[in-house]
């Protein structure tokens, strides 16, 4: 399988991680590209031009990241990272959303502040990316019990949100008054999956 | 259950054509709208909460709305929406992708086209025309295997389609995509998408 990624991004290292915690990531090579300036190519496998896109072993191209990881969980045999069904598949899957919520709005703030030129920042446009962050941030403090439960893709996504906050924003400084979640993240951070996907700059 | 909700928002759209669809409708109560921005479909105040969510019998908060859908999605014994695991699964999990990213960039724009002129980014316009275009292209050439049997992605296909003649009025995207649009004409005459049509906003507060 291929894997179209970037360094910088926090959904790819979902990926990754995932892969790595499944045993799968041997089966995957990985091919960086600029999350910005995505090649034709990249655009041919999908459309949307984005990273993380896997390629399949039978040519298919799979996007987003929760797809994506989706499709891996059901490779392997070990514990699942996305539970079948019940209350802990919701509670996992709204966890990944909330994860990945937190890592869209810093996105967004990262092309506000990178990619504009001339224009200069819009600091309401700023503010909402902040809130949003801060709101998710303290839900995920609400949350830290779930997150400390078995792994499961809502706990990697939080962890990888996370990690890009200290990457981009670390002036935001989310641990502050979030004592149980910066725990836990300091406790999933040492993990080896976290440790060899840290967040690096883009080719 | 409970349904925070939006009254033009594609993605509470989504939650309310599933919620027909699987017969669940009856069984979730609307709470009163959040002030919403006319002009984006999303809360105004971003600190009132996430929109869609569905707060379940039990007091659980369910999102985002794919969240939401495949939970509806697993409280119903009829035809499943989302496939069970396998290739069927996938593909329509990849055109769900595709049919909510294109929606994303639409939406993206449009929030950009909201900055003061002297503000707006060319290139982030450019950037999402340019996935709507390839978003579109890519959804009309797979639209001979949708198939008649309805799923989660036909259900964000067709909101996305709706929410492009609502926002965009126009910019019709049928001459380019004619296969689209004569899917979305039979799709759209589903009492599930009649019953959802975005109406226009009030003028904003």
């Amino acid at each position: 399988m291929i894997l179209r990624y970037s360094p910088s991004s926090p959904f790819a290292r979902k990926v990754w991680v995932a892969a790595i915690e499944t045993g799968l990531d041997g089966r995957i090579e990985g091919i960086a590209s600029h999350p910005w300036k995505a090649p034709d190519e990249l655009k041919a496998l999908n459309p949307l031009g984005k990273v993380p896109t896997l390629v399949t072993d039978d040519g298919t191209s799979l996007y987003d990241s929760p797809v994506i990881c989706e499709y891996l969980d059901g490779l392997h045999d070990g514990p699942r990272l996305l539970p079948p069904g019940g209350e802990a598949r919701w509670r996992a899957l709204v966890l990944q959303a909330l994860g990945d919520g937190i890592a869209d709005a810093a996105v967004l703030w990262r092309v506000e502040q990178t990619q504009r030129q001339t224009l200069g920042q819009n600091p309401e446009w700023v503010e909402r990316q902040r809130s949003a962050i801060r709101r998710g941030v303290d839900q995920l403090e609400a949350a830290a019990g779930d997150l400390a439960g078995p792994l499961t893709i809502g706990s990697i996504a939080a962890a990888c949100a996370l990690g890009y906050l200290d990457f981009r924003h670390a002036a935001l400084e989310w641990r502050d008054r979030r004592p149980r979640l910066a725990a836990w993240e300091a406790r999933f951070a040492a993990r080896p999956s976290m440790r060899a996907t840290l967040p690096g700059e883009p080719l | 259950m409970k349904l925070r909700y939006s009254p033009t928002s594609p993605y509470v759209r989504k939650v309310s054509v599933t919620a027909i669809e699987t017969g669940l409708d009856g069984r979730i109560e609307r709470l009163p709208t959040m002030r919403w921005d006319p002009d984006t479909d999303l809360p105004r105040d971003n600190t009132r909460g996430k929109v869609p969510a569905l707060i379940t019998d039990g007091g659980e908060v369910l999102f985002d709305s794919l969240v939401i859908c495949e939970f509806l999605d697993s409280l119903h014994n009829c035809a499943k929406l989302f496939p069970p695991a396998g290739g069927e699964r996938w593909a329509a999990l990849r055109l769900l992708a595709l049919a909510d990213g294109t929606l994303d960039a639409g939406i993206s724009r449009l929030l950009e086209l909201r900055r003061p002129q002297s503000e707006r980014s060319p290139w982030w316009i450019e950037r999402q025309i340019g996935v709507v275009k390839r978003g579109l292209d890519a959804l009309e050439d797979g639209v001979g295997e949708l198939g008649a049997r309805i799923g989660i992605g036909h259900i964000a296909q067709g909101c996305l389609l709706g929410w492009l003649d609502f926002r965009y009025p126009d910019e019709d995207w049928r001459p380019a995509h004619p296969g689209l649009a004569q899917w979305f004409e039979s799709f759209s005459a589903r009492p599930s998408m009649v019953r959802t049509v975005p109406e226009e906003a009030a003028p904003a507060a």
